[in-house]
């Protein structure tokens, strides 16, 4: 599955839009993680815990978009979006992950 | 600065009838406990110290700043006799619940009001608040009075997985194109104009919850419900208009309202037509 926030895709022939597909993940509001990441930014270490919760809920949206675009016999998502969204929480930590796109079927020109 | 040195010589004459106060009520402690004025065991100096230190400020207060200040000296001595009499010389008593539940109940007696407002009011209602429990409590007695009255019981919440592949179906059985690029290669459109559609759904506020995965889980849902929505709404909108697509479509998340008690979700692009046919190559 090829996945790509360009228009198209280069020396491939597009046949077919399928459709939207999305795919979202949710980081939670949860006091205990939220205030341990709160110290760690007093002391001034990166907040790696943190950044592992990130990218496994931006491997969680990627991953269920890409299974809708194959449920659409798409082979390709197109015009691909990520969005991170701060969604409030004890200390501004819950972020929400959103990845949308245009799936799309296409044949090598 | 006349007021200011006047201010100053009041807060040491304060300190001063604090000092002798305290001085008079360790005194009196003192006596109790070397002539061992007991009744039941319980030593009467717990009572009769701060009274004594209590009164021994607030006389010299008066005389010399002309004002009682809260016999400050009282308190001090009930601290004092509290953590003497229960904790150092009486060992037996030991780290219990029964010694820190009679040191709460000391220390009311000297400022109830602060205590039964911090404990009562503040305290617990920051718990309620915070953990959501007496309103899970209170539906546990309610569903146990409804069955004892023979009557249905309130279903309990359970939260179930939003399902991810009956919402794609729906989604893409609109007859209708939601693409996200900007410059769409190979399909003919027209434009008609730009449209947004948006819905806006509670939040949970509370910061410690019960179950936080299912607070967790219900937000999540609540916001796939509300992009799936406001998608079929923006279709609908642009099918009205004569259009039967969109382009450069957009999926904005926002927290809104006050204290951020809601969620905002906007689906805005540009609506066009398309020709068909030109879906397909």
């Amino acid at each position: 599955m090829i996945l790509t926030s360009a228009n198209t895709l280069e020396n491939k022939q597009i046949k077919e839009y399928k459709g939207l597909v999305t795919g979202e993940a949710l980081i939670g509001a949860n006091i205990y993680k939220d205030l341990f990441s709160g110290v760690r930014d007093v002391v001034g270490g990166r907040t790696s815990n943190y950044e592992k919760e990130i990218k496994k809920a931006r491997d969680i949206a990627l991953q269920s978009m890409k299974e809708k675009a194959e449920q659409l016999d798409a082979n390709a998502i197109i015009g691909l979006k990520i969005s991170y969204d701060n969604l409030g929480g004890t200390m501004g930590n819950t972020i929400l992950i959103t990845a949308y796109g245009t799936a799309i079927l296409y044949e090598e020109k | 600065m006349k007021i200011d040195k006047e201010r100053m010589a009041n807060s040491q004459k304060a300190f001063n009838s604090i000092v002798l106060g305290t001085a008079a009520g360790l005194l009196t402690y003192y006596a109790f406990l070397y002539y061992n004025i007991a009744i039941f065991g319980w030593n009467l100096g717990l009572i009769f110290a701060p009274l004594v230190a209590g009164y021994v400020e607030t006389i010299i207060a008066q005389k010399i700043i002309g004002e009682s200040i809260g016999a400050i000296s009282a308190f001090i001595l009930f601290l004092v006799t509290v953590v003497y009499g229960f904790i150092i010389a009486n060992p037996t008593l030991g780290y219990n619940v029964i010694t820190f539940g009679s040191i709460i109940i000391i220390i009311q007696a000297a400022i109830p009001t602060f205590i039964n407002y911090f404990g009562l009011v503040v305290i617990i209602s920051m718990f309620s608040y915070l953990t959501g429990f007496f309103k899970k409590l209170t539906d546990t007695i309610d569903n146990k009075i409804r069955k004892l009255l023979g009557k249905e019981e309130r279903p309990v919440e359970i939260i179930l997985p939003y399902d991810d592949e009956e919402s794609n179906k729906k989604i893409n059985s609109l007859d209708f194109a939601f693409i996200t690029s900007n410059n769409p290669k190979i399909i003919e459109y027209d434009n008609i104009g730009y449209f947004y559609t948006t819905a806006i759904f509670e939040r949970n506020t509370h910061l410690l919850h019960i179950s936080p995965e299912n607070v967790e889980k219900k937000h999540l849902n609540e916001l796939k419900k509300g992009k799936d929505e406001c998608l079929i709404k923006l279709s609908e909108e642009i099918k009205n208009a004569g259009g039967n697509g969109v382009i450069d479509l957009e999926i904005n998340y926002i927290l809104n309202g006050l204290g951020g008690s809601s969620f905002q979700i906007i689906a805005s692009g540009m609506a066009v037509y398309i020709k068909v046919e030109s879906l397909t190559s």
